[in-house]
């Protein structure tokens, strides 16, 4: 069933009024119907969220900011080193075989819990907050981009060979722009986690960024900042699942989008 | 040698000597680590075996609440997915906020559970709830709806009525991607489950050993928790394994 552009615009835009409207009822539920006593806390109501986020902006902002870019850094970080490793498996077999199984196994580790004990390990917040990031990254990029560079079929591969190319240009006219669409994959996974990482480091001791305003408000209870620091955080997620569709669509524009 | 075992003997190898790298210090060395900040593999061991019990009753709570979690997040996922499934016009878009939840940072979440349960470990279930939903919901929906081209215009011929449609079709077919987002769920569902209990009230769990053992500095009974932690990973991760194996023995993966 095809539905039309307006008409999926139309419905996207009564789920957004109907959330919004389902948060303020029960918010209002909360706080006169129940009377809890702690329902500002609780369940604020959404334009008090709002509110408080246009007030607290520019230190939001700037708090978001430098958990942020220390987010994308390790990203970036992680995402080169996971790129290169799969190309190495790729071409030595050996390679493929002794770290395949560990990154398997891996990824039923639970990764993001060990951030404490990296952290005690390298004592630096900036470094350790790069390096939790960037560690994250590297197995589902890697994971993703080597069964790309696996799944080019392999007449593509003997038509390449029959030309008599070499092994650098097969890489590059071939198996690395096929296995794009796999890197951007792996990629998308990352992108939230690694800022996941970065507000975790930040409220296991850091000076400053969007954790420790979590942090603070939770435990000092002015409770409109702490609301706004959770939506803030919230969005930074999503925005940096949607820089990466960005990024996908320059750099793969012959992939038509499914998301 | 035959294929299989070298497939083995090759990460096995690099793995043993990894640990002795790492026993005999030139970890350390390379890197700068002092003893107190790593221990070495022989101290975890011990450390473990002597505080077992602990550790295995600290592993039990943090699994529970995991597991419970799991249960109804992949619950809420999939009756999201068939909500969309039937109704499209409507439910897909439902199902965009649900795949919004997945980009909420987990750290996000742990406080919001704090505020809305007392007890720890219903604050860890409601964690795990919301970060198991996601992917279950993508997935399961992914497989109702890719189904083999001309199978649903056969049915219809058949003047098959919906319920027909989806029992004998739509269900069968959506097993194997729902078995996908159960083995990505299961890492999900301890990871968060260890987060929150960085951050509530608890005084018990994985998260809060590794926490609790580091800011004391007993780095060895940490490693412990890290270990435990591990490996409740894998043995899940295997079980799910097992089950996929059992489950969906038609389908391509597993042949």
């Amino acid at each position: 069933m095809m539905i039309s552009r307006k008409e999926k615009y139309k419905v996207n835009l009564v789920w957004a009024i109907g959330i919004f409207i389902a948060w303020e009822l029960l918010a209002f539920f909360l706080e006169q119907v129940i009377h809890d006593p702690m329902a500002a806390a609780k369940m604020p109501y959404p334009h008090s969220v709002i509110i408080s986020i246009v007030q607290n902006f520019t230190d939001l902002m700037s708090a978001a900011g430098l958990t942020f870019s220390r987010a994308v850094f390790g990203f970036a970080l992680g995402a080169a080193i996971g790129f290169i490793l799969a190309i190495i498996m790729s071409l030595s077999k050996i390679a493929e075989k002794i770290s395949l199984p560990y990154l398997i196994v891996s990824q039923m580790i639970p990764v993001l819990g060990l951030a404490p004990i990296i952290f005690t390990l390298v004592r630096d917040m900036n470094l350790s907050r790069i390096v939790i990031a960037a560690y994250i990254t590297f197995f589902p990029v890697s994971v993703n981009m080597l069964s790309g560079l696996n799944s080019v079929e392999s007449d593509k591969k003997e038509l390449l060979y029959s030309y008599a190319a070499k092994k650098k240009s097969i890489y590059y006219k071939l198996m690395i722009p096929y296995s794009m669409p796999y890197l951007f994959a792996g990629l998308k996974i990352a992108a939230p986690m690694s800022i996941t990482a970065s507000i975790l480091v930040d409220m296991l001791g850091s000076s400053g960024g969007i954790g420790v305003k979590l942090l603070y408000s939770l435990y000092s209870g002015t409770k409109d900042v702490f609301w706004a620091s959770v939506v803030t955080s919230a969005l930074m997620g999503i925005l940096s699942y949607f820089i990466v569709i960005l990024f996908e669509k320059i750099c793969i524009p012959w992939r038509k989008q499914t998301t | 040698m035959n294929e299989k075992i070298k497939n083995v003997l090759w990460p096995l190898g690099f793995g043993i000597l990894v640990i002795i790298a790492w026993q005999v210090g030139i970890i350390h060395d390379a890197l700068g680590f002092k003893p107190f900040q790593l221990p070495v593999p022989s101290q975890i061991i011990k450390t473990l075996s002597d505080n077992f019990s602990k550790a295995l009753a600290d592993t039990m709570i943090t699994v529970s609440g995991a597991l419970v979690g799991l249960a109804l997040g992949c619950l809420i996922g999939f009756i999201v997915a068939v909500i969309a499934t039937q109704f499209p016009k409507w439910g897909y878009t439902g199902l965009s906020v649900i795949a919004a939840f997945n980009a909420i940072p987990i750290v996000a979440l742990s406080p919001i559970m704090n505020r809305w349960f007392t007890s720890g470990f219903a604050q860890k279930v409601g964690v795990v709830t919301v970060v198991c939903m996601a992917a279950m919901a993508i997935n399961a929906y992914r497989g109702l709806n890719d189904l083999k081209p001309f199978a649903k215009d056969l049915l219809e011929s058949y003047a098959a009525p919906e319920k027909v449609i989806f029992f004998k079709l739509r269900l069968p077919n959506c097993l194997p991607s729902v078995l996908t987002a159960l083995k990505i769920n299961v890492a999900a569902a301890i990871m968060a489950a260890m987060i929150s209990e960085y951050f509530a009230a608890s005084t018990s769990g994985i998260g809060f050993g590794i926490k609790d053992n580091l800011r004391k500095g007993m780095m060895a009974m940490g490693w412990s928790y890290i270990v435990m932690a591990a490996l409740v990973g894998i043995i899940l991760y295997l079980i799910i394994m097992l089950i996929e194996r059992r489950a969906i023995k038609w389908h391509a993966s597993q042949r």
